[in-house]
């Protein structure tokens, strides 16, 4: 006798990830975007100095890749600080 | 003038000469863009591509007040400190803010500079220019100072590295 197997298959939907960009703006200090990155996200000022300087050199940086709810407040805070941030969908 | 950490909780701004005093009492002044509709753009830039109609929507109705808010109470922060600069005639001005009031100073000053750049269509090049300049015509001065606001903001952030927060956080 055949044996019948049957499969349940539960999928998981992940939410698709977002990026969080910061782009290039002559009038933001170096410093105060540093800064900006340490507070916001609370990241080294190592880290926060790599992200400024991506920002600078390459004019615009991912500086947080995550859920959208949470990505949206972080657009919401740097724009606080005057500094251009968009929200994008991670490839 | 000089810029240095008074104490724990203070930031002297020491020997303010006349015209240093005029340029930080323009500071809430200029920040007041209504009316000016680019300062405006900018002040309030997309936050996402059109693609995202929903959010740029919830962001127009829910986000911009709240932006605008943090903004004007910046700026209510720094026109406040700048009623308690001591004056006296013939000699330099002091001015004692908290460190607590930094944040709301940089932001100010971020402010003024953003719409004094936007107003005066400074390109990326003239922004970034560290020579004296050969003329001084009106915008060779708006030019300069923007940049003593960078100085000053340069100065705000060195002295509030250490300074605790309000929350008592480093």
């Amino acid at each position: 006798m055949a044996e019948t197997v049957v499969q349940h298959e539960t999928k998981v939907e992940i939410g698709t990830p977002w990026n969080v960009v910061v782009h290039n703006d002559p009038v933001n200090l170096m410093s105060y975007v540093t800064m900006v990155f340490q507070k916001v996200f609370g990241y080294s000022k190592e880290k926060a100095q790599k992200h400024m300087l991506e920002v600078h050199h390459n004019g615009r940086s991912i500086v947080w890749t995550g859920v959208r709810e949470r990505a949206e407040l972080y657009v919401q805070q740097l724009h606080g600080y005057l500094l251009l941030a968009t929200l994008e969908k991670s490839d | 003038m000089l810029i240095h950490r008074l104490n724990e909780d203070s930031i002297e701004f020491a020997d303010i000469e006349p015209i240093e005093a005029d340029l930080l009492r323009q500071i809430p002044v200029l920040c007041d863009v209504r009316g000016d509709s680019r300062a405006e753009s900018r002040l309030f830039s997309n936050p996402a591509d059109s693609g995202e109609v929903q959010f740029l929507t919830d962001w127009e109705e829910y986000v911009r007040p709240e932006l605008r808010h943090i903004f004007v109470s910046a700026r209510a922060t720094v026109e406040k400190d700048l009623g308690t600069m001591v004056d006296r005639a013939g000699f330099p001005s002091r001015l004692v803010i908290l460190c607590a009031h930094g944040e709301a100073w940089l932001n100010a000053l971020n402010q003024a500079r953003l719409i004094l750049a936007t107003k005066f269509e400074f390109s990326d090049e003239e922004l970034s220019l560290h020579e004296v300049p050969r003329s001084f015509s009106r915008r060779d001065l708006v030019l300069l100072q923007i940049n003593f606001y960078a100085a000053i903001q340069e100065r705000i952030i060195d002295t509030l590295e250490g300074c605790t927060d309000a929350d008592g956080r480093e």
